[in-house]
Formats: structure tokens, sequence, C-alpha cells
């Protein structure tokens, strides 16, 4: 099990390097990062992730609106039962959670799949 | 209900809770051990903990007594509060994990390079700290009301007496295994009961006293302005919440925050069935708790209208059990992350000055508590998500995602949303009797948007203050870690 202790919480100093980092032997990396070169392909990424997170947000909230016009706007749908309990009452308290589970789950994925692509281009192992 | 069943329920969650942190308190040694569980918390146990700490008073009690007053309207609760967590996984958990900020003070100072936005934000974030503690109190002077028939007063004492003695002996490693088994102790106390009274009903063939569709009182329910209003206060409000965000730094990188949050929507997308089973069933066959007032004592109540006799008894026992886990996980994960920050800024970080300032953050709302009266528990709840999203939300996803951002734009957008909603609240408050205008009653839908604009127009005019340092921040906060190659 790794076990990082940290020792000292007010580590960030104004000024200076900004936020702590732990590991000075990636330093050599850190400024390949910030060379104008490795900064387009960060600047490539934060957009990737920052579209990722809108698309699946943006989709999540339509299905979450679909669903009370659906209610709305089908007649007799709201009245209808399933497995004797108020349909519209399954569709609102039931229904939207696997939503929540799969944007969330199909988010995680794709962000991923995208950092290991940078992985790539900057060459890490 | 009898009166042993309460006390002997709240006594038993109370010792539970203080062996657990003790236990705890074997194992946490360093300052880091006592802010941050030293970033060791396993996945499943940290979200657990989340999930813990998040389902307060509002989840357990008020989202039932909510849907059994306003019936599908109210549905909007429990999926707002699910789905805040979805928000914070796609625009915050990886970053904020990966920027190494304990709170969000640290966060916002290290991306800013300023120490007037880091002050500004430890005011907002103790605010916020205690507004929201204000209700979890205000649930447990229900509670104890309703289940002993004691004063309400001894409730909230109780509670942040207990909350007090654990946060201080143990910090937050112990409250980590704290707020982990107070999950699962409530996702069983709401689950059990509730399944018991399913399949009595079922069994017995007892007939329902109205349909679901039934409003049980006089109440209009909430427009359509009000509903969305409150889907963007709860959206955006979740990211925000500091106890939420500190359970970040616990754990070991950027993706395994991604997995622990997935979990937690699992966690608390089961959670989230029963109290809405609660409003349904107490909607159907006791429609009558919500005619005398009683509706946020439903999941408290219905054990023992519907059942009785020795069972209702130990059902009841359990539901109390599991509402005063609530009151005390929330507030104790209030409490840890509050007095992080006031003793980061005010004692300089040391555990000696953790604990003082984990007494001065449970007593302070617990004095604004009892000065108050108690509002519906998951309305009020609601209002701190508001001021969550209209003032740590803007500066938290502009900060995470625009190099933009300026201090004096961070300070201008945080300044308005606090004084927008705050005004909002106390407007609110001042024309209680009659019931507020919904716009002053749901103001997140304004104040958030205004805060958002403030913060651009801000930063935009003050382009030139910038800092330096955004390259190498922007890198650090989204950029994979690298794997770990010294520690072992």
């Amino acid at each position: 099990m790794t076990r990082v202790r940290v020792t000292a919480p007010r580590s960030i100093t104004p000024g200076a390097t900004a936020l702590p980092s732990a590991r000075s032997a990636a330093d050599s990396r850190d400024a390949a990062e910030e060379s104008d070169a490795g900064q387009v392909f960060v600047r490539s990424l934060i957009r990737t992730q920052l579209r990722l997170g809108v698309v699946v947000a943006a989709g999540f909230l339509l299905i979450l609106v679909a669903f009370p016009l659906m209610l709305g706007l089908v007649p007799g749908l709201a009245e209808s039962t399933i497995v004797g309990l108020p349909f519209d009452w399954v569709l609102l308290g039931v229904g939207i959670y696997p939503v929540v589970g799969l944007s969330a789950w199909l988010f995680i994925r794709t962000a991923a799949r995208n950092e290991a692509r940078y992985r790539d281009l900057v060459g890490d192992k | 209900m009898n009166p042993v069943v309460g006390i002997a329920a709240f006594a038993a969650v109370s010792v539970a809770t203080a062996v657990i942190g003790f236990y705890g308190l074997r194992i946490s040694r360093t300052t880091g051990d006592f802010y941050v569980a030293s970033r060791t918390v396993r996945p499943w146990w940290n979200a657990s903990a989340i999930g813990g700490e998040y389902l307060s008073a509002a989840s357990f009690l008020g989202v039932a007594g909510l849907i059994l007053l306003s019936g599908t309207d109210a549905l909007w609760f429990p999926v707002g509060y699910t789905a805040g967590y979805l928000m914070l996984l796609l625009f915050v958990a990886a970053p904020l994990r990966r920027s190494g900020a304990y709170t969000i003070p640290d966060f916002t100072e290290a991306r800013l390079d300023s120490r007037v936005v880091r002050s500004v934000t430890s005011v907002v974030v103790v605010m916020v700290g205690w507004l929201y503690i204000v209700p979890q109190l205000h649930g447990a002077a229900l509670a104890i009301r309703i289940t002993t028939g004691l004063p309400a007063w001894v409730g909230q004492v109780a509670v942040v007496a207990v909350v007090c003695v654990t946060v201080v002996a143990g910090g937050m490693r112990s409250i980590t295994f704290v707020q982990a088994f107070q999950y699962w102790l409530k996702l069983t106390a709401m689950a059990l009961p509730i399944l018991f009274i399913v399949f009595t009903l079922a069994g017995s063939g007892t007939p329902a006293v109205a349909a679901a569709s039934v409003n049980p009182t006089a109440v209009a329910p909430a427009g359509l302005y009000q509903n969305i209003s409150l889907l963007v206060a709860l959206l955006f409000g979740t990211l925000g919440l500091p106890h939420v965000l500190v359970r970040f730094y616990t754990n070991p990188d950027g993706q395994s925050a991604r997995r622990t949050t997935l979990i937690v929507l699992g966690l608390l997308s089961v959670f989230y069935l029963f109290p809405t089973a609660y409003g349904l069933i107490g909607r159907m066959f006791a429609p009558v708790l919500a005619q005398s007032g009683q509706a946020d004592a439903l999941v408290l109540l219905l054990p023992g209208q519907l059942i009785g006799g020795v069972a209702g008894d130990l059902l009841s026992a359990l539901v109390v059990a599991g509402a005063f886990a609530a009151f005390l996980s929330t507030t104790s994960g209030l409490v840890v992350s509050l007095a992080g920050v006031i003793s980061q800024d005010l004692f300089g970080g040391s555990v000696r000055g953790f604990r003082w300032a984990a007494v001065i953050s449970a007593v302070v709302p617990l004095g604004i508590a009892s000065m108050t009266g108690s509002l519906a528990l998951a309305g009020s709840v609601g209002m701190v998500f508001a001021f969550t999203a209209s003032t740590i939300c803007p500066v938290l996803l502009l900060g995470i995602w625009w190099r933009g951002l300026t201090d004096a734009g961070a300070i201008a957008g945080m300044a308005t949303g606090a004084l927008l909603c705050g005004g909002a609240m106390v407007a609110g408050a001042v024309l209680g009797a009659g019931g507020p205008p919904s716009w002053l009653a749901q103001p997140a839908a304004w104040t958030v948007p205004a805060a958002f604009a403030v913060t651009v127009l801000v930063s935009r005019a003050t382009r030139n203050r910038v800092p330096r340092t955004i390259t190498r921040l922007m890198t650090r906060l989204h950029t994979p870690e690298r794997p770990l190659v010294t520690e072992r």
C-alpha cells in the first residue's frame, strides 16, 4: 500500500511554486510541458475534457427535461400505472437514476481515454 | 411513540460514533491525518463516507416530507441532490484533486495567487458551513421533540456535543470511518422499515386512503419557475459544498477521484429510492400526517402509524437512529471542513488549533439554531445550495476551466452572489408570514447567472491581473499524474 504522509498543510507559499510538488524527479518533464510545444498538447487536452463534460451535461439535462415534457404531452401517460405504481412516480422517482449513472460511466471512460491519448503524445510511460 | 425508543436509539448511535471515532484516534497522528486522512482512504470507504456525510437531515427527513406535501414536484429534490454529483464529476472532481488543495480557500489562493481571495473565500465557506449546520440542528430538535417529548434544545446540544467529541478526538481519519458507517446505517434505517411496511400493507390488502396524485393539503404546488430554480441551485450548489470538496483530497489521484464519485452516485441513487417510497406511501396511506403539519416527521412517524405494536416500536427506533446518524454525520463533516479552514487562517494549521476551530465551528450554528425557528427542512437546505451555487461555484468552475479568471473577478463574483442570494434569503424571511414571492423564495435561477456574469466581466476588465503562474497551474490541474516511482 502506498502511504503518503502529508506533513505540512500550509506548504502553499504565494508567489513561489503555487502548488506543492513532491516529485522533483519529474521537473524536467514539467519544463517540457510548459514549453510552447508542450502547451499545445495541454491546451488541447483541456479543451477536449471541457467539451466532453459539456456534452455529457447537456445530454443529461435534455433527458431530464424530456421526462416531464413526455408526461405532460402524451395524454394518459401520467395516469397509467406500471407494476401497480403510478407511472409518473416511477419515471421521475426511479427512472432518472440509471440515466445519471450511465452518463457518469460514459464520462469516466472517455475522460480516462483522453488522458491516455495525452500521455502517448507527450511520451509518458 | 414510546420515549424510551427515541432515547435508546440516539444513545446507541452516539456511542457507536464515539467508539469508531476513538478507534480512529489510534491511527491518526500527524497533522496530515487530522486534515485529510493522509490520502490513504480506499475508494469504497471514501465513497461511503461522502455518501454518509452528504445525506443530511434534508435527505433523511425533509425529502420524504416534501414529497408527501408536493407529490411528483418534490421528486426534483432527490434528483437534483444526485445530479449535483454528476456535475461535480464532470467539471470538478479530477482537476480539484490534482490541484493538491486541501480546502476551497487553498484552491482559490493557489489558483489566483492572492491572499485576499483566500480570505474572502474563507469567509464565504464558513458562512456556507454554518448555514448548512443550522438545518441539521433544527432536524435534531424536531426528532428529539417528536420521539422523546424532551425539549427541542436537548437534541441540538446533544448533536453538537457528540460532534465536538468525535472531531476533536480523531480528525478526518476517524471521521472517514464514522461517516462510512453512517451511510450504511442510514440506508438500513431507511430501507428496512419501508420494505416491512410495503410487505405488511400488501399482505393484509389494506386499501389506500387516497390516490398518490391527491394533494393532502391546500398548499399550492411549486410552479415551473421554482422547479427550474431549484434544479439550478442543486446542480451547481453541490460542487461548491466545503465538506464535499475536502473529501476529494483523500483520493490518491485524479482518476480515483472520478471513480469515487461514480460510486457515490450509485450509493445516492439507491438511497433516494427510499425517501421517495416513504413520500408515496405517506400520500396514499397516511395523508393525515401532512394535514397535521408533521410532514417533516413523516419518516419517523410512518412505521408507528402503519405497523404499531412492538414491531412498530423497533422499526421506529431504527429510523430514529438513522435520523440521528444523518444529523451527526453531516454536522461533523461540515465541522471538520470548517475547522480546517478556520484553523489554517487563524491558528496556523496546528492540531491544537484545529481542535479549537472545531469547537468554534460547531458552537456558533448552535447559537443561530436556538434563535431561529425551524423551516421546512428540505427548503432551508435548498437555500444553502442556492447560496453555494451563487458564490463558490462560479469561482471554482471558472478557476478550473478558464485562464482569464482574475482575483478581482473572483472577489466581485463572490460578493455579488453573496449579496444577491443572502439578500433574497433575508427578504424572504422578513416577508415570511404570507410566503415570499417565488423569485425570492428560490433565487438561484437569477443569482447564479448574475454571479457568473460579474465574475467574467470584472475578470475581463482586469485582464492584466491574470497570475503569471497560470500556465503551470492549468497544466497541473488537467494533466494526468505520472505513476509514482519514488514512494512505496
